[in-house]
């Protein structure tokens, strides 16, 4: 008869919780494995790590893999695991934290497309202080096509990606659903000073 | 009255018609919305998933814009954009520090003064009681809206007081009655519809919707309502994809809150704006006779 024994690095699980904790502004601890979150959440038949495994991996100090699952990717900050939570903790929180964790740190993102969409709305938002859809898809694209070409799915999924998105571009512009004029702000000198404070 | 509006991008570009349904809707009701002047994006979902510091920066900037306006309350209709501005209210309220570094680098600083309300806060509690349904000119019998509130209008990743049910608001139901629209009882109200996710994982996004549409036909809904811009341009867009791949013949049009009580005010399809819609919005309410 085989048995395993459990074991935490005790040092590694408390920097790595102690880190996600500060960041997120919850306290992981008060998690007792309900999985009330997980029989709510609703992308966790796509990414089988639920809102309690990423805590459980957390506590226990597993950074590679609190850092690589789909979870981190795919939650759609829909705010219902924390609503429900009896302990008020709320995992998109923690979702967002290992993000800016990841980035931080340039490791790759399991999903680049998400990766790829949160970064060029910003660029637009930083470029004309309110975000221009032609522009910020734009930006998307090339970001997208840049990494199918060097690590991804090639030109084919590039030609798919960019079918698909114009299909939608067009029925939109069809329905005068897309703006030409760029709205750039007056304060964009403030909006500058924001982002740049943002990097400090 | 007088009261200070930020639209947002949304509002001034994929659901532009919002916005002009909002102006004239809200006018009516006797709220006169003043656009705070030169308002910023308020960073949505992108900046909260990319940095802590722009997720509250961005929307202060707006917060001591309308401070300085002088207006008591502001509305913002863009469920998002009503969100991610309310949790920077809520974060600088309770964080002196960060308050005194977001405010070194704006012109006009938060003050913290500015009263945030949503547009269901602003139908429900502001309008008179009584008053949508005296306007309501035609009552709309024999509309039967699912009432889709999506995630951002009642869930927050704080504490927030919302003045109706997390898990099954009303608002927007007690509007729908106002205008003798009969609301029908679902599952899957505030359901998430992917929100970005319709972009950068489309299948997850399309997934999703795909049990709020079958809810809402299996219920017997014949359109849906929202609040949400990101609702509406996601359920509107892909309910042919949905139906396709999920085996779904009926196609509900998505028609925001607004849209119904214009119609019940006697407003016109052109002035609103109804063939803006993806799915056909027009033939239902002709059916009806209500236009």
């Amino acid at each position: 008869m085989s048995s395993q024994t459990l074991t935490i690095e005790t040092e590694a699980a408390g920097s790595l919780a102690g880190e996600v904790a500060a960041r997120s502004g919850q306290n992981l601890n008060a998690c007792y494995q309900c999985r009330r979150c997980a029989a709510g959440c609703p992308v966790g038949d796509d990414t089988g790590v639920t809102p309690d495994r990423l805590i459980r991996m957390i506590l226990l100090g597993e950074k590679e893999e609190a850092m690589n699952n789909l979870l981190v990717w795919k939650c759609v900050a829909c705010y219902t695991c924390g609503t429900r939570c009896p302990n008020n903790i709320h995992t998109a929180r923690i979702t967002e934290a290992l993000k800016h964790m990841i980035k931080e740190q340039h490791l790759e993102p399991m999903v680049p497309k998400v990766a790829n969409f949160h970064s060029a709305f910003l660029t637009s938002t930083s470029h004309f202080g309110r975000v221009n859809e032609m522009e910020f898809m734009g930006i998307y694209e090339m970001k997208n096509a840049k990494n199918e070409l060097t690590k991804g799915g090639g030109v084919k999924a590039i030609v798919d990606e960019l079918k698909a998105q114009m299909g939608l571009g067009k029925a939109m512009m069809k329905l005068k659903r897309i703006h030409f004029s760029i709205d750039r702000i007056k304060g964009m000198s403030e909006i500058k000073r924001l982002f740049s404070t943002a990097k400090k | 009255m007088e009261i200070a509006y930020y639209p947002g991008c949304s509002l001034h570009a994929s659901t532009a018609f919002y916005d002009v349904q909002c102006r004239d809707v809200m006018g009516r009701l006797g709220f006169d919305l003043k656009e705070i002047r030169d308002w910023n994006c308020c960073g949505a979902t992108s900046a909260a998933k990319t940095n802590d510091f722009l997720a509250v920066a961005l929307p202060a900037r707006n917060l001591g814009i309308a401070d300085a306006s002088g207006y008591a309350e502001m509305m913002i209709p863009c469920a998002s954009c009503y969100s991610r501005t309310l949790l920077a209210h809520k974060t600088l309220e309770g964080d002196k520090d960060l308050r005194d570094r977001v405010n070194a680098e704006l012109s006009e600083k938060v003050q913290g003064k500015i009263k945030l309300l949503s547009i269901l806060d602003v139908l429900v509690r502001k309008v008179k009681s009584g008053e949508i349904a005296a306007r309501a000119e035609k009552k709309l019998a024999g509309l039967k809206p699912a009432c889709y509130y999506g995630c951002l209008q009642t869930r927050y990743p704080m504490d927030v007081e919302i003045g109706d049910s997390v898990e099954n608001p009303q608002g927007m139901e007690m509007v729908c009655g106002a205008l003798g629209a009969e609301a029908i009882e679902w599952g899957y109200k505030t359901d998430c519809c992917g929100a970005s996710a319709s972009v950068n994982d489309n299948d997850l996004s399309v997934r999703l919707m795909s049990n709020i549409m079958k809810d809402a036909v299996v219920r017997g809904a014949n359109c849906f309502v929202t609040t949400c811009p990101m609702c509406q341009l996601n359920l509107d867009a892909y309910e042919q994809k949905i139906g396709e791949r999920y085996g779904i013949s009926e196609r509900l049009p998505v028609y925001f809150i607004t849209e119904l009580i214009g119609i019940s005010m006697g407003i016109g399809a052109a002035e609103l704006q109804i063939d803006r819609h993806f799915v056909e919005s027009i033939e239902l309410l002709k059916g009806l006779n209500l236009i």
